[in-house]
């Protein structure tokens, strides 16, 4: 996101106004072993999922905390996005599926030796909550414990 | 946050971030505060190698040995801002290409042709998909949102039981949005992102449609339906 300085007022006050939970610390878990010998997951809160699956909701209450689980063997042109927002622009997501969940620069990443392999799943929250609890208390532990069944060992997160 | 939960269950992760003050306050382990705006976060779709260099500055990040870690992308290539709808040029543009004083209906069927070479050449891929219904049948959905918006009481028979009419709406919407998107993708393979926005909202019929759209459901005293129009079109 460009400095905020840089755009509308409403738009600034709107950010640095959000809701967000405020920590002191940082979990950290360190990397056991080099990139190129780990299996790696993708996971967003673009709000996108299969074609045919259940879209997320819009307007529930602090936002919508389930997720979509979206097999890697799946072609960009059966994953769609239900993001609530329209906050944002779509545009690049209708040329290039990669510009927010980069499925094509992995596989290529991959093949290249850089990264040792891939999780067979990737998973999509949506953004844009007010209210995080469900991911804290729920499906933010429950995806992490679908990835290590997976044997994912780093995950890459992107926004919308 | 699901940065956090990952890592507090032993994942080691890295990730993008769009408002760096968001990081700053939450503090996830290890995030690349990137300057682009929402919707193009690695920076420029069709751009290999612009979305190599941001994932590499990501993964570069988890070298480090004790977080939080929160670094910013160089400032590159940025896109337009996004032009809503109340902020297009309405002067009338004689392209040669959308009539005026066609409906929406006709306005639509007009472009099939362009959306369905744009998702041909792309291996069909397509943003539309969210209503179930198939786009020939599209006609259909605007006839849906010309009664709604007329104050009566449609519905489709695709609306799942689950989704309340006015998400069905946003639905609606988003799949004609995408559609016509997609169709001007052909159309125009050179035109900028801005040049999408302005055109669809200033010279096409859906466009206009859609705001009255977004209107009627702003006066709308049900909160749950004037939310949605907040989502529909500014």
């Amino acid at each position: 996101m460009p400095k905020l300085e840089h755009l509308s007022e409403i738009v600034r006050k709107q950010m640095l106004m959000w809701p967000c939970v405020e920590y002191d610390d940082t979990p950290w878990t360190p990397m056991a072993k080099p990139l190129s010998e780990s299996r790696v997951g993708l996971v967003t809160t673009a709000g996108l999922h299969v074609r045919g699956d259940k879209p997320f909701i819009p307007n529930q209450p602090g936002g919508d905390t389930s997720y979509r689980k979206i097999p890697r063997s799946t072609p960009a042109r059966d994953i769609v996005q239900s993001h609530a927002s329209i906050g944002f622009d779509h545009t690049g997501m209708y040329r290039d599926i990669n510009v927010t969940f980069p499925i094509d620069r992995l596989d290529e990443l991959q093949v290249q030796g850089k990264i040792g392999s891939l999780a067979d799943h990737y998973y999509s929250y949506m953004g844009a909550l007010r209210d995080v609890t469900g991911i804290i208390e729920n499906t933010g532990p429950e995806v992490a414990q679908n990835l290590k069944d997976d044997g994912v060992e780093v995950v890459l997160l992107t926004p919308t | 946050m699901v940065a956090r939960s990952f890592e507090e269950q032993g994942l080691t992760t890295t990730g993008l971030v769009l408002i760096e003050e968001h990081a700053q306050r939450v503090k996830p382990p290890r995030m690349l505060a990137v300057p682009f705006y929402f919707g193009n976060t690695l920076g420029e779709a069709d751009n290999p190698e612009l979305q190599h260099k941001v994932l590499q500055s990501a993964f570069d990040l988890l070298s480090s040995d004790q977080g939080p870690v929160l670094e910013r992308y160089p400032e590159e290539k940025i896109p337009d801002v996004m032009i809503q709808g109340s902020e297009a040029d309405k002067t009338p543009n004689d392209d040669g290409i959308n009539s005026p004083d066609i409906s929406p209906a006709d306005e639509l069927t007009g472009l099939r042709a362009y959306y369905e070479q744009w998702s041909n050449s792309r291996n069909g891929r397509t943003a539309v998909g969210l209503t179930g219904i198939p786009q020939r049948r599209f006609r259909g959905i605007v006839r849906f949102i010309e009664n709604y918006i007329n104050g009566e009481d449609p519905d489709m028979k695709e609306r799942s039981a689950d989704i309340a009419i006015p998400q069905f709406v946003r639905y609606c919407v988003d799949d004609l949005k995408a559609f016509y998107y997609e169709a001007r993708m052909a159309q125009r393979p050179d035109g900028s992102d801005a040049d999408i926005h302005t055109w669809f909202w200033s010279d096409t019929a859906m466009g206009k449609l859609v705001m009255s759209l977004a209107e009627y459901m702003r006066n709308n005293p049900d909160p749950s339906v004037n939310t949605v129009a907040y989502g529909i079109a500014r």
